[in-house]
């Protein structure tokens, strides 16, 4: 029998456009605030899995910036260049194997020391993508005007959704005049890219240990070709949902989710997550507002988990149940869930 | 951790240049064969891991456009990366995966397509404010621990040549290997030109596009699909602090080396490495470190790493053969050269290694070496 | 014979990498040739270059001790293949020494060139000292090299 995972501790920095730390200062933070928070030190730690990009951190091997904030020196640690919910979908997996107990997980990136999007484009297929400057802005855009062409309410939707997960900041019609930057994309749809790191500590339960329940984990890689994919759907999601389901026993259903922590860039695609996951309007998703008004790519699904751990400790709900959710590439190619179940005794 | 194993490799044959293919083909030309050693079809793979230093072909996120490649696509796929010991964290991560009962078949791909890159200037992108100003690459780095080890230890540049020798003559044994020959010597390597004091030219691992690939199953699976699977017994990492000046005596006592090996023995029961271990699949990027590491995994003592290599202790036929595929000095690869050394020592306990086989080998080391002084190790073995 | 098609892209990008407070220290004192460690609390261990905190003991860091800008040379080479110099993207050709060399009152070693590039007049425990440039920027190459002392 695999072993519960706990949701033991969390610790984050606060988004911001510009941190002016550099990466271990920003790391060390968090880690040392999830440490905290699960009550823990770095000698209880069985091994460190972190999530990074070497081309946005401009270093490679990138996560040697951070081996010593993270509690990694003579220990195991793993790096995964992807969304950092996929770290912790393998801490779940390293967990589930019985190979270590206690995995502190930790993501981070700053977009503001070089221009994300330029960078971007080195993610491209090379031979008949990146040559034009495509990078995942223009993606998006592809996808979104596949969707507004078929749908004449769809912008003014997405300004209405912009609009909310700006907290009030920007009205519909302010978003709608804002300029366009990826059409049909205007400025005020695009979340807006920042420096940051989270940092989450997961155990397998025992007795003493406290917190939400890692129920179940899926991820999944569309292909990469723009025109390969059916882009009016995340299906991507749909498989990775599934794949989630079935690891937490829920075979062939769908669980109604209380709470939904999408990692959504634009609005276009929280319409294409709720499609996907088939959420009713009980949902409540994102009350913390999501990534609309500031992300950090490669940490965005980590705080999806720290803001749905958050929300099980206001909300003591027997059975109550979280889709966390994270993306990476062009247009989400990669998806990546995790269901939270509530508090565990 | 709970049982996984094995059940197929497949690799690339390794060389300067593989302008022949795309980087998508080449991770396809190795995931091909290794889903081939495991007679499995792609749709049977449940998840696919991507090991590559993307930086060295100026990439980001390169599974998303080779995970096609490696039968990656609508499945669960990641790149895990760190350094050299990509490739060895990659497997170690496929381990953890079909151990975790949620997948059953997981593909490792490991692959670097160095001629598509600028490999010197993705060495060069270390730490901003210090390393980067000084550095000379791995060899820079190598060249220096040398000096200490042959200060204290006293091996020499002749000790050092077998090594080279060794290498190149296992590897005429092997289809994959970038370099090969069957008739060198340590003249040879003595005549080759010094790169930087003491290594020469044939002290010091290529750089090679290539890609190598292991299917690894769950305990269930793989007593159902192989009748002779490499069974994972133990399998560790070590990572170290991030300055070059900040490792103490790197080839003569890296501590993640030798906590890692002795982690492992200890979880596998080996108390006798020269005894116990069949055949050993370390990751050398030079000729002087296999010396070191002969001591530094118990296979000698202190000072006896010379004596060990000169007395044939470690070449094929002898009682540890170490490299029997020629190591890294023959094919390096940088993403793929630790999933090499696991897909060669597994080939062993699966039987399949072909003319560098070890008769009756039935338990293996794999050691994985990158940046600064980290260390994968892990014990392969026939029995579950 | 096929001919084989290449796609060129060329990379020109550049990075604003942030250097953290106690480097920023570390740079000024060497603006004024002062060269300065972090103690650990814990084990001691005296550092170079200045981290957060000690990998070991997963302390912060704060105590800064005096560095003299001569030690022993703890490790040695000297390098023939050229290489790219990652700060200021030239070609640096050799002959040249480096060395990792243990300063007085540092425990970890700095990793610097070396003004001798006759190998048989190189040994692990020789002493060398800091060769300064007149213009000082606050990185750690204003120190041009290391001498041997002799």
């Amino acid at each position: 029998m695999r072993p519960d995972i706990v949701v033991a501790g969390i610790g984050e920095t606060t988004p911001v456009p510009a941190d002016s730390r550099s990466i271990p200062e920003m790391v060390l933070e968090a880690v040392e605030a999830a440490l905290a928070d699960a009550g823990i030190g770095h000698r209880d730690l069985d091994a460190v899995t972190t999530a990074s990009v070497d081309m946005f951190d401009g270093i490679t091997a990138s996560n040697i910036a951070v081996t010593e904030v993270v509690g990694a020196v003579m220990k195991p640690e793993a790096r995964i260049s992807a969304d950092g919910l996929t770290a912790v979908a393998h801490a779940a997996c390293q967990i589930w194997s019985g190979a270590y107990e206690t995995v502190l997980v930790a993501a981070h990136a700053k977009t503001s020391i070089a221009p994300h999007r330029d960078l971007t484009q080195w993610a491209l297929d090379p031979i008949h993508v990146q040559p034009l400057g495509v990078d995942f802005l223009t993606c998006a855009g592809l996808q979104a005007r596949l969707l507004a062409d078929r749908d004449p309410g769809a912008e003014r939707r997405w300004a209405e959704i912009a609009a909310k997960r700006r907290g009030g900041a920007m009205s519909p019609d302010r978003i709608l005049a804002s300029p366009l930057v990826a059409s049909p994309l205007r400025l005020g749809m695009c979340a807006v890219p920042g420096d940051g790191a989270s940092a989450v500590v997961l155990r397998a339960k025992k007795k003493g240990i406290g917190g939400p329940i890692l129920a179940g984990i899926g991820y999944d890689l569309e292909p990469h070709a723009l025109g390969d994919r059916d882009l009016t759907r995340w299906s991507g999601l749909e498989r990775a949902l599934d794949r989630a389901g079935k690891t937490a026993g829920f075979e062939g259903r769908r669980p109604h989710f209380d709470l939904a922590e999408p990692s959504c860039l634009f609005p276009h695609e929280e319409e294409l997550f709720v499609a996907a996951a088939d959420l009713d309007e009980m949902t409540e998703i994102s009350p913390d507002g999501g990534l609309l008004a500031g992300y950090i790519p490669i940490v965005a699904g980590l705080s999806r988990m720290t803001s749905a751990t958050r929300y099980f400790r206001r909300n003591r709900k027997a059975g109550a149940l979280a889709l966390v959710h994270g993306t990476w590439g062009p247009a989400a190619q990669g998806q990546v869930v995790a269901i939270l179940g509530g508090a565990a005794s | 951790m709970r049982p996984a194993a094995i059940i197929g490799t497949g690799q690339t044959d390794h060389a300067k240049s593989r302008d022949d293919v795309s980087q998508p083909e080449l991770v396809r030309e190795a995931a091909s064969r290794a889903l081939a050693d495991a007679g499995l079809r792609p749709s049977e793979v449940d998840a696919i891991i991507i090991g590559n230093m993307e930086m060295f072909e100026g990439r980001a996120l390169p599974e998303l456009w080779v995970g096609e490649g490696g039968f990656a696509n609508r499945k669960p796929c990641l790149k895990i990366a760190t350094g050299g010991t990509s490739g060895t964290s990659s497997c170690i991560a496929g381990f953890h995966q079909a151990a975790s009962g949620v997948f059953d078949i997981v593909l490792v791909v490991g692959f670097e397509k160095h001629s598509e890159g600028q490999t010197q200037t993705g060495m060069a992108l270390t730490d901003p404010f210090w390393d980067r100003g000084v550095a000379s690459g791995a060899l820079g780095n190598f060249a220096l621990s040398i000096s200490q080890y042959m200060a204290e230890r006293g091996v020499t540049p002749e000790q050092a040549a077998r090594v080279a020798v060794k290498s190149r003559r296992n590897a005429a044994k092997n289809p994959h290997a970038h370099l090969k020959d069957a008739n060198a010597t340590v003249a040879d390597v003595l005549a080759s030109k010094v790169l930087a004091h003491p290594v020469r030219l044939m002290d010091m691992c290529p750089q090679s596009d290539g890609a190598a690939a292991i299917v690894v199953a769950s305990a269930e699976r793989a007593k159902k699909l192989c009748s002779r699977p490499a069974w994972v017994k133990a399998a560790t990492t070590r990572h170290e602090q991030p300055y070059i000046g900040d490792i103490d005596r790197r080839l003569l006592s890296m501590r993640t080396l030798r906590d890692a090996s002795r982690s492992v023995y200890a979880t596998a029961g080996i108390r006798e490495p020269l005894k116990q271990l069949d055949v050993a699949e370390i990751y050398e990027p030079v000729t002087y470190a296999e010396l070191a590491w002969y001591e530094i995994l118990g296979f000698c003592s202190e000072g006896q790493a010379g004596r060990l290599i000169e007395d044939g202790v470690t070449e094929i036929g002898g009682e540890l053969p170490v490299n029997p595929s020629g190591g890294v000095l023959c094919a390096n690869p940088v993403g793929a050269t630790g999933v090499i050394r696991v897909a060669e020592a597994a080939s062993q306990i699966l039987g399949r290694a072909g003319a560098h086989q070890i008769e009756g080998a039935k338990t293996a080391l794999v050691t994985g070496y990158g940046v600064y002084a980290w260390a994968d190790a892990m014990i392969l073995g026939s029995e579950p | 014979m096929t001919e084989r098609i290449s796609v060129q892209i060329e990379m020109n990008q550049s990075w604003r990498y942030a250097s953290g407070a106690a480097m920023e220290r570390f740079a000024d004192g060497l603006r004024q040739k002062r060269i300065e460690a972090l103690r650990c609390g814990g084990c001691g261990r005296r550092y170079l270059p200045p981290r957060p905190v000690c990998g070991n003991c997963h302390l912060h860091l704060s105590e800064w001790v005096p560095v003299a800008d001569q030690g022993v040379v703890e490790a040695w080479t000297v390098v023939y293949l050229p290489f790219l110099d990652g700060r200021t993207g030239e070609i640096r050709k050799g002959p040249y020494g480096m060395a990792l060399i243990r300063l007085d009152g540092a425990d970890t070693t700095l990793n610097h060139y070396l003004a001798e590039a006759d190998p048989t007049r190189l040994a692990v425990g020789l002493r060398a000292r800091a060769v300064w440039r007149d213009e000082l920027r606050g990185a750690i190459d204003d120190i041009r090299h290391f001498e041997v002392m002799r």
